[in-house]
């Protein structure tokens, strides 16, 4: 079971990780703590994508561990913690061609998964994804198919799917990567908006002024280390 | 060119190249067009045979779907473990190798001839055919939707549906394909007493009756392409 949620949201301790012969990480260190938002800033391919799925468990250190939640990642502690982690890619992991609501309704699935094969999901359900739309200004697009939202507004969807799971950790890539500049503002503002629910965030990001303006710590990956930017 | 010289060398002891035997087509062709002609007094039991043929071919492709969308799940490692995947996969695969006239003549043996064994020989053979499609196409969707579905702590079936809304245009497009498929096979299916229009084909055949067999024919032509035809639309606003 994971432990009390006590000491830092997310630990990563000495870790190590390579694609065949090439290092990525040699030894990253990081803590976040509850309720923090933290940018991860670094060249590209530099690992940064790396270091967010090794956080989401998706990635298996080669030394060192990470601590998500109290729960060392690869155990069966960390399996329990099923749906308490939100992962947002670089391609959003929404399904095209299906509504705003179908892909909002998905966090509901690992709890209902019944009700989610058959497609009948209860009044109450509906009511929540439809509230988490609303909170993310899609109230009135819950219908539309996502592949015929713009940019922000998928990035919202996908938002409102974190916010619906009631996930603790939310681990977004690149999440304002290929908008214009008022949007991106009105992305980061939204996602670190979150830390008001007790989101902890980590995002890999770009854009330096926005990450100074809205997060609360800068870490840069060079050479496979983290070091905090000041 | 060289492999055609060859498979002709190689046909001579089967008596497929004798000269004499093809210079008898002709004969036989202009002995055979008089006898054509449609009985109208037949396409009653064609409309019949042929409502019959589309049932089996429907029954054979939504059975077949439900049973692959549950057995593609059990054959792709990224559901199941690997070991328990390899045994599904190996289910599919022997399922698709027996062709669909051996199950028909199986399940004449247990059920009796008709439409019965012709519909449950669909179901078997589509639901292995589909299987090798469905798991394909839950392999071939991207790794980050995959990854971000997994986070959420999505796991076994369930995961399989979602993966399989990211699939769903290549889905229907499959489905489609097999009923298709199934309205040909349909068709040689009766041959065996399985049920459908080949029944009709395949007697009136035998009793030389060219003009009752040209109109069965036909009746199997217009539902192919009808069928073709429903398809190509359907896929196309997919």
């Amino acid at each position: 079971m994971p432990e009390p949620s006590v000491g830092h949201a997310v630990e990563l301790n000495d870790v190590f990780f390579s694609y065949g012969s090439t290092r990525i990480l040699s030894g990253a260190n990081l803590k976040v703590g509850y309720g923090e938002a933290i940018a991860i800033m670094g060249r590209s391919g530099v690992g940064k994508t790396t270091l967010l799925k090794i956080m989401a468990g998706i990635l298996k250190p080669e030394k060192g561990y990470v601590r998500v939640l109290g729960c060392i990642t690869h155990t069966g502690c960390f399996n329990s913690l099923r749906g308490r982690i939100a992962y947002i890619p670089q391609n959003l992991g929404l399904v095209e061609g299906e509504s705003a609501l179908y892909n909002v309704l998905l966090a509901k699935a690992p709890s209902k998964p019944l009700r989610f094969m058959a497609g009948l999901w209860g009044s109450d359900d509906l009511s929540e994804a439809l509230e988490a739309l609303k909170m993310v200004g899609l109230g009135g697009k819950a219908r539309s198919r996502v592949d015929r939202l713009s940019g922000g507004e998928r990035q919202r969807v996908a938002i409102a799917r974190a916010i619906l799971q009631r996930a603790e950790i939310l681990l977004a890539d690149e999440p304002v990567s290929n908008l214009d500049l008022d949007t991106a503002e009105d992305i980061a503002k939204l996602m670190v908006g979150l830390k008001s629910k007790g989101l902890t965030i980590i995002a890999v990001m770009h854009d330096k002024w926005l990450t100074s303006k809205y997060f609360d710590k800068i870490y840069l990956l060079d050479g496979g280390i983290l070091r905090e930017a000041v | 060119m060289i492999m055609l010289i060859i498979t002709l060398i190689l046909s001579y002891p089967l008596g497929l190249v004798d000269i004499g035997v093809w210079a008898k087509v002709g004969v036989n062709i202009a002995k055979f067009l008089p006898e054509l002609g449609v009985r109208w007094d037949l396409v009653g039991d064609a409309l019949i045979a042929s409502y019959e043929t589309l049932i089996i071919s429907l029954l054979g492709v939504s059975g077949g779907t439900l049973i692959a969308y549950i057995l593609a799940p059990l054959a792709s490692p990224l559901i199941v473990p690997p070991r328990v995947a390899f045994v599904g996969r190996m289910t599919a695969n022997a399922i698709r190798t027996v062709p669909a006239i051996l199950w028909a003549i199986l399940f004449v043996i247990l059920v009796g001839p008709g439409p019965r064994a012709g519909a449950l020989a669909l179901i078997i053979y589509t639901s292995g055919y589909l299987a090798k499609f469905f798991y394909e196409s839950l392999e071939a969707i991207s790794r980050e939707h995959y990854d971000s579905l997994r986070v959420i702590g999505l796991r076994g079936l369930p995961l399989a549906f979602a993966l399989y809304s990211h699939a769903k245009r290549y889905i229907i497009s499959n489905v489609l394909f097999m009923l298709e498929y199934n309205v040909r096979t349909a068709t040689i299916l009766g041959f065996v007493g399985a049920g459908g229009i080949g029944y009709y084909i395949v007697n009136y055949l035998g009793m030389l009756n060219y003009q009752a067999t040209l109109t069965f024919v036909i009746f199997t032509l217009l539902l192919v392409v009808a069928i073709d035809l429903v398809s190509y639309i359907a896929r196309s606003r997919v």
